[in-house]
């Protein structure tokens, strides 16, 4: 276990160098469907991240009891469950945002990230490392949604949070927060990162030559 | 004539206007990750058909017995228990852990079976079984038979359930493959190198999504066409 | 979905293995070891349901509330001169042979002023859900409202307005309405909205199959009741 990332390498690395959307390519499905506004990207955000620490921290405790072959049971268990408490509580409180996020809170359950999460760091390491990576993996989830839904909303109604940006003289490009809008935002943000990433490289080269 | 119109609207509204792929957007990571090759994504595309039929089934039986709001088996256990008849007898707060369970299991017994008996068809889809249980498609469907299940006005059957999942299964067949189709071309394109992969196959299905953007409205002139068929 | 979708295809069989619980029951060698080694499932289970449990019991009369409240709440603006606390439900079945919940409206002092029906039909993106308001004998509208739709932004989303669904008010339901694009002059006509014509008629739509399906059911619900005793 000695080469096993610290909490601190965890946290970081969740956030950018291994972002769940830009890097890993995971949970594209909320990536894409909840973008449309900032409002439901980060009621989503808080949900996944409810459910990624609670499911983390579960996973972490028990992880010494862990028989192999029935981990991936434990884990879906352990998610859906918090899932429906996520799903729960939304209704309960949020009425609206959970009424137009509809079946997207509960396709949480299928969100790779958590599950990948529970076995790549959680059933392995100790319970503080798991919260660091689950709070890192979330704010990179955050970040990923927020950039997304930062271009979608702007374009798409001139609107930021709600709040008028553009004036009311841009005209909305309706098709920025229709299902097209979301794919061709993050295809190109993903070709941007990946642009900056390369060049970023490509200068650490040059400077070490 | 009524019911067959209702079920034709409601295969063509999961098929081609809110297609599941390109409009619900589940189902996102085979069809950017398995779509690299015609005739792989075919093979995903009829496991996942095979999969969404034999798992709605499944939890269209839960949600109509044990899952919607006054549902018969758990109403019958709470009366025989010596339960107050007025109360609601609702468990759908279990539905997600069912559901999530009844698809992982009806893919480990398609896999199991599909191996045994049918080798041939193992060695075109079998493959891509075990990725088929985090295939959000899948979920997607049992949601919403779930949503109509619970509303006591729409209570949908078992036929309209499965109509439900062949539309979004088929949608999702053809999605996958018209994505396959052209990303074997874009193979011979110069694609900028910071959008190779993910990047540009999104940017494809985003173009896709507008095409598919003309189906829509599409259902009003087949239900025209189907009345005046039904009142000829 | 998986790690990294590019190697998806060379990923082998039973890499991803699911739920292991659905091998059957013969599947381990040993029968003793079976509960040995599945005692945590089911002590998760357990533990699990019973967090649900909690959680169900505490939030579960909150949602009910909630969706209850975005009807009722509206149900005095849809029948004007109704009082939401006197809101009775009916349930009757359509000619369509499903059951449909309708509201009752009726004003403090007891009389029956006219009916709240919930419909759906599939809109231009997704299914819109309206509630429409009701003379008593289905005559008349007097009032609609949308309750959920996925229209486009900027142009069929409109249908929310007041500005269109102020159109439909006073409108005689005897016989269907239809969308006119400009310069409706028929007492069925209504006026659509610009660029959004198939929002506006999927709202016509609904509005007429609901009435037709409803047609000549209530009368036997018809009726005021005793004012309450203050």
């Amino acid at each position: 276990m000695a080469d096993q990332p610290t909490a601190s390498e965890r946290f970081i690395q969740g956030i950018l160098p291994e972002n769940p959307v830009y890097r890993q390519l995971l949970g594209m499905c909320p990536t894409l469907a909840v973008t449309n506004g900032m409002k439901p990207a980060m009621t989503m955000v808080g949900a996944t991240a409810f459910v990624l620490i609670m499911s983390n921290i579960l996973v972490a405790l028990i992880r010494g009891l862990l028989k192999p072959h029935l981990r991936i049971l434990v884990f879906t268990l352990t998610i859906a469950t918090f899932v429906t408490i996520a799903d729960r509580f939304l209704g309960a409180y949020m009425y609206e945002m959970s009424k137009e996020l509809g079946p997207y809170v509960p396709l949480i359950i299928v969100n790779c990230l958590i599950i990948s999460r529970a076995e790549v760091c959680a059933s392995k390491q100790s319970l503080g490392t798991a919260v660091a990576d689950a709070a890192g993996m979330s704010l990179g989830f955050g970040l990923a949604l927020a950039s997304i839904a930062t271009v979608r909303e702007i374009l798409g109604a001139g609107t930021w949070f709600g709040m008028a940006v553009l004036g009311s003289g841009w005209p909305a490009w309706g098709i920025m927060v229709l299902p097209p809008g979301a794919f061709l935002v993050l295809g190109l943000l993903l070709g941007g990162v990946n642009w900056f990433d390369d060049r970023r490289k490509r200068l650490a080269v040059t400077a070490s030559e | 004539m009524e019911t067959l119109s209702s079920l034709i609207m409601i295969f063509i509204g999961a098929a081609l206007i809110n297609n599941f792929v390109l409009h619900y957007f589940v189902g996102i990571c085979p069809f950017l990750g398995v779509s690299k090759r015609v005739d792989t994504a075919f093979g995903m595309g009829l496991a996942v058909i095979f999969v969404i039929l034999i798992a709605s089934t499944l939890s269209w039986l839960f949600t109509f017995f044990i899952l919607r709001p006054m549902a018969p088996i758990p109403v019958w256990i709470w009366q025989v228990a010596g339960g107050n008849p007025e109360t609601t007898v609702d468990l759908s707060v279990l539905s997600y852990i069912i559901y999530i369970f009844v698809i992982a299991s009806s893919v480990q017994f398609v896999e199991m079976y599909v191996r045994k008996f049918q080798p041939a068809l193992y060695e075109s889809f079998g493959v891509f079984l075990p990725l088929i249980t985090t295939n959000c498609a899948i979920l997607f469907a049992c949601l919403e038979i779930m949503k109509n299940l619970q509303d006591p006005t729409m209570l949908w059957g078992l036929h309209e359930a499965l109509i439900l999942a062949l539309g979004g299964g088929i949608g999702f067949l053809i999605a996958i493959t018209l994505m396959a189709g052209i990303r074997a071309e874009l193979d011979l394109c110069d694609v900028p190198k910071s959008l190779k992969g993910a990047g540009i196959a999104l940017i494809v299905a985003g173009i896709m999504a507008m095409a598919f953007m003309g189906f829509t409205g599409m259902d009003r002139g087949v239900e025209q066409a189907l009345s005046a068929l039904g009142s000829r | 979905m998986s790690e990294t979708p590019e190697t998806n295809e060379t990923l082998p069989a039973g890499e991803n293995q699911p739920a292991d619980e659905s091998l059957p029951a013969g599947g381990p060698p040993e029968k003793k070891s079976y509960i040995g080694q599945a005692w945590l499932v089911i002590l998760l289970a357990f533990f699990f349901g019973s967090v649900l449990a909690l959680v169900q019991t505490t939030l579960g009369p909150k949602i009910a509330e909630n969706k209850r409240n975005e009807t009722y709440s509206v149900i005095p603006t849809l029948v004007p001169g109704s009082d939401r606390d006197m809101t009775e439900e009916v349930v009757v079945e359509g000619h369509n042979g499903r059951q449909i919940r309708l509201y009752k409206a009726i004003a403090t002092d007891g009389s029956h002023l006219g009916w709240v029906i919930p419909a759906r039909g599939q809109g231009f993106a997704d299914v819109i859900e309206v509630l429409i308001g009701q003379s008593v004998d289905l005559s008349r509208i007097t009032g609609m409202y949308v309750l959920a739709q996925k229209e486009t932004p900027g142009l069929g989303d409109y249908i929310r307005g007041d500005d269109f669904l102020q159109r439909y008010k006073d409108k005689s339901t005897d016989t269907p309405l239809v969308v006119v694009k400009a310069d409706p002059r028929q007492e069925n006509e209504i006026l659509s909205l610009t660029g959004a014509t198939i929002s506006s008629e999927a709202v016509t739509n609904i509005l007429n199959s609901a009435l037709e399906n409803l047609k000549g059911k209530l009368e036997a619900h018809n009726g005021s009741i005793a004012a309450p005793e203050k």
